[in-house]
């Protein structure tokens, strides 16, 4: 397994959520290192200071206030040292436009926010697991697309 | 203009014209024939008579002769021989007349020298008589026979002047009949001719008169049909005009003049005066409208304002074409229509519908954020309780633990709530996109959706073969999601569900107070279970939001799935209907336009 | 001008790992699956450098034997899946063939070491490839289930929905857009 920590990157401004999240990923199997910004400027602020170690996996809030989330996809995704970054959508609506629509625009995974902790814990199994297997078995970054909602 | 009725008395009255000439000159020419005729008869007459006279002429100077002889013989007085002198003079002057006059006869001709020959027998006669009466020459005997010569020989003469008059007599009769049969034809000709004129007069007369008739008819069917037009002009608020473009006369109906705020005929129409009339800013469109029909023999409506005498603007709709009648003028023709009152309803209404779109968009926008932003605090009331662990269950009171379990079931039932809504509230409001689908794949995705259901329940869902219609493919899924998932919940508990779904074409003459009847055909896809069914008087209550047949402890449901159902189908301008017996089954027939 | 690029990571890493090696001037021998066999014993610092050297590209000295082995199953299972033979193999017996152990066993140790199966894993592998037919070689689902040994096109879409989430049919269709959207 992974020798370094998993770096997680959580951008939401929902501070319950933020603790679930925290939460659900101290009962992963896999070591892991999470940091929070609350929204999209800080999001974007902290992505471009080019002392930041940059995330293994960024799941981003859709719903913040100053920058929302698609608009952090698609700056991130434009600009290229970032536009690499395996990008995990977390977010509340669950509906199929707007699901294809974030991968349209380079979204790697689309998490709706289960109600139930246990689920939360099993998607970011899954989710783990999947990016570890793209990392280490040479499969394709451009087609890793995941949708769990 | 195909309408002007053609009057065909110039073609006929020509040829009866021509006729009649033809036939004045033919009676004028018999007339004079005739006269001519006539002339030549009594000359004929005169001719014959003329003969007559001369021969009796010629007789009488003989007689005169032989008078004179006769006395000179019995008196010897010489006054008696002049007579008998004289004759021969006569007898040579009738001659020489007769031999003209008989100049057309070679038979009288004939005669007359047989005539002449036996005059002068006579006269020798009469020479030998005298110089055997003479005393010196004394001859009895011979007087005798000379007297009695001449006698015969003036029998002779008489007979051959007799024989001579019969001759031209018989010439004059045969001459005179052949006139005569000339003649009787003329008559006959001439009222034959004169009764044939008067048949074509009478016929000229009754094709002119009938002309006038119908030309009447017309006029008034004309005046009447002007005056309607004139009426209907004013009713429609619509009018005409007419611009011959030859003599470059405009011509304004009476109503004309009175949309453009005017009296009727209260001045001479010319293309710039129209002009005038039209408001500055549509003045360019307008001039290059005119030109336009010039150019291309019609306008399409043209959308206008004028401005009147009295400063209001009126709007305009015009329209025309330019007619070629049969001799070949061009007659541009125009009609203008004065739509002010439906175009300010149609501003009122497009105001009322732009309130209308808005207010729409409002409250869907409403529906769908409100469901939305409800989502949140629920889903953080649902993850929170399932944070409460079973250690921490552990340890809390009784009445503690089932208030927590009571939560969840409340957030459990206002999830589905708000999903629920959030799926009515998508709906109404996102676009929709109406692409050719195929039902069956809908199908299939739906089963795979209520898979784990029908699994569990271990349902049999037979389906046939659906068809490919132009639907908004999300909304239909969700329709067979709904309808499919409804049986499956609301089964019998001992008996494994089957569901049947078919599909069939329909006419939609065929259910006159369901179907919409403009649309022709329909397709009729019914969902059949054997599930619990329902009253039948509920058949169109199940179907408003909010109404549930059970209470939300028996069966978990919101109310709000057909609803949805209905909103769906509603939203393809189709049909939907509910049927059941309790305890046997349920059917749902949906119709679909084609 | 579009080009689609295939590359063979094999290629690419062996030429890579060759070039450092020799920059370390280390003899060595390619055994296959990642497995080289060093001329001469490596001191800590040499292998120390040799990690450093390797790891910007991604590149792992592995040292555990356990790791070593899930390497290899993982090798093996990638070659199974992209080889188009349709002899049917049962996964599980190509495996405990290919690599002479149990297949139990093999089940173990890939669990311990990656937390997940390998039955997932093949799992994973296999969409991934369906992934690439579809999009670089334009094949149909039916060709592609075809080819990957699937009972269905329903079972293909249902696993492709499965692993992913999404229906093949949007995942074509988010992807044809993506490239369009950056344009």
């Amino acid at each position: 397994m992974q020798k370094n920590a998993l770096h997680i990157l959580l951008a939401d401004d929902d501070e319950d959520d933020r603790l679930f999240f925290k939460d659900a990923f101290e009962e992963v199997k896999v070591q892991t290192k999470v940091e929070f910004v609350f929204d999209g400027l800080q999001l974007m602020e902290h992505l471009h200071n080019p002392d930041t170690k940059l995330p293994d996996i960024l799941f981003l809030d859709l719903n913040m206030p100053k920058k929302t989330g698609k608009e952090c996809l698609i700056e991130i995704k434009k600009t290229d040292h970032l536009k690499n970054l395996i990008i995990a959508i977390y977010s509340t609506s669950s509906s199929d436009e707007d699901i294809e629509d974030t991968f349209i625009h380079g979204a790697n995974i689309y998490i709706k926010k289960p109600s139930d902790f246990n689920a939360l814990k099993k998607i970011i199994n899954e989710v783990i697991t999947l990016n570890w297997h793209y990392h280490t078995s040479g499969l394709n970054r451009d087609n890793f697309l995941l949708s769990l909602k | 203009m195909k309408w002007i009725p053609n009057f065909n008395s110039s073609g006929s009255l020509r040829f009866i014209f021509i006729i009649a000439i033809f036939i004045l000159l033919f009676l004028s020419s018999i007339t004079y024939k005739h006269n001519q005729d006539l002339n030549e008869s009594s000359k004929l007459v005169m001719h014959t008579y003329e003969i007559n006279i001369q021969l009796e002429q010629l007789m009488s100077a003989i007689k005169d002769a032989e008078t004179g002889q006769r006395g000179y013989m019995i008196t010897r007085n010489s006054r008696f021989l002049a007579p008998y002198l004289f004759s021969r003079d006569k007898v040579n002057t009738s001659f020489i007349a007769l031999k003209k006059l008989t100049a057309d006869s070679p038979k009288q001709q004939e005669n007359l020298k047989k005539l002449f020959k036996l005059i002068i027998q006579r006269y020798v006669s009469f020479e030998n008589c005298l110089k055997y009466s003479e005393p010196r020459t004394y001859d009895k005997r011979k007087l005798d026979n000379h007297m009695f010569g001449g006698r015969i020989l003036m029998e002779n003469i008489r007979f051959q002047v007799d024989k001579m008059n019969d001759i031209e007599k018989k010439i004059l009769e045969e001459r005179l009949k052949k006139y005569d049969e000339e003649i009787s034809l003329s008559p006959f000709f001439s009222i034959s001719l004169f009764l044939a004129a008067l048949i074509f007069i009478l016929l000229a007369y009754r094709q002119i008169s009938n002309d006038i008739v119908r030309l009447k008819i017309y006029n008034k069917k004309l005046l009447i049909s002007s005056g309607l037009m004139a009426e209907s002009e004013v009713i429609g608020k619509f009018s005409t005009w007419q611009w011959d473009l030859e003599s470059n006369k405009i011509d304004y109906s009476d109503n004309q003049f009175r949309l453009l705020g005017e009296e009727p005929k209260s001045f001479i129409p010319k293309k710039e005066t129209f002009l005038e009339f039209v408001h500055p800013e549509d003045k360019e469109t307008i001039e290059n409208s005119i030109q336009g029909i010039i150019d291309n023999k019609r306008l399409p409506f043209v959308y206008y304002k004028i401005v009147r005498k009295d400063k209001q603007i009126r709007y305009f709709k015009s329209t025309g074409k330019l007619l070629v009648d049969q001799q070949g003028s061009k007659i541009l023709l125009g009609i203008n229509f004065d739509i002010t009152d439906e175009h300010l309803l149609n501003i009122k209404l497009q105001e009322r519908n732009n309130e209308l779109e808005k207010s729409n968009q409002e409250l869907a926008s409403f529906n769908h954020v409100a469901s939305h932003d409800l989502q949140e605090p629920l889903r953080k009331i649902q993850t929170f309780i399932s944070r409460v662990s079973d250690a921490d269950r552990a340890v809390i009171s009784d009445s503690a633990k089932e208030y927590i379990t009571k939560i969840e079931t409340s957030a459990k039932r206002m999830r589905v709530l708000i999903d629920d809504l959030l799926l009515f509230s998508r709906t109404n409001t996102t676009k929709k996109e109406f692409i050719k689908t195929d039902l069956n794949e809908l199908f299939k995705n739906a089963i795979s959706e209520l898979a784990e259901v029908i699994d569990d329940k271990k349902a049999k869902i037979t389906v046939s073969d659906l068809p490919k219609l132009y639907v908004i493919p999300y909304q239909i899924e969700q329709l067979f999601i709904n309808l499919i998932g409804n049986s499956l919940k609301y089964s019998q508990p001992d008996i494994l569900p089957t569901i049947s779904i078919e599909s069939e074409k329909v006419l939609a003459a065929d259910y006159p107070e369901l179907l919409d009847p403009s649309v022709k055909k329909y397709h009729k896809i019914t969902f059949k279970d054997n599930g619990m069914g329902f009253d039948t008087q509920f058949k169109e209550t199940i179907f408003v939001l909010f109404q549930r047949l059970h209470s939300k402890t028996d069966f978990p449901g919101t109310g709000i799935g057909l609803a949805i159902c209905k909103k769906i189908v509603e939203n393809h301008k189709g049909y939907i209907t509910a049927d059941s017996e309790i305890n046997i089954g349920s059917l749902f027939t949906v119709y679909l336009p084609e | 001008m579009k080009l689609f690029i295939k590359f063979d990571i094999n290629t690419i890493c062996s030429l890579y790992l060759k070039e450092k090696l020799e920059e370390q001037n280390l003899n060595f021998s390619s055994l296959g699956f990642g497995e080289i066999e060093l001329e001469e014993n490596l001191s800590t610092d040499g292998l120390e450098e040799l990690k450093k050297n390797l790891s910007p590209f991604g590149f792992e000295v592995v040292e555990n034997q356990k790791s070593v082995l899930v390497q290899k199953i993982k090798d093996a299972i990638i070659e199974l899946v992209y080889t188009d033979d349709n002899n049917n193999y049962k996964s599980s017996a190509y495996l405990a063939d290919k690599l002479n152990h149990s297949y139990g066993y093999l089940s173990n140790v890939f669990s311990e070491v990656t937390y997940s199966s390998i039955e997932n894993f093949i799992i994973i592998q296999k969409i991934e490839r369906a992934k690439q037919l579809m999009l670089i070689n334009e094949m149909s689902l039916t060709e592609i289930a075809f080819l990957l040994n699937y009972s269905s096109v329903a079972h293909l879409s249902t696993q492709f929905k499965n692993t992913t989430g999404i229906t093949p049919s949007a995942f074509l269709r988010i992807i044809k857009k993506r490239r369009e959207n950056l344009k």
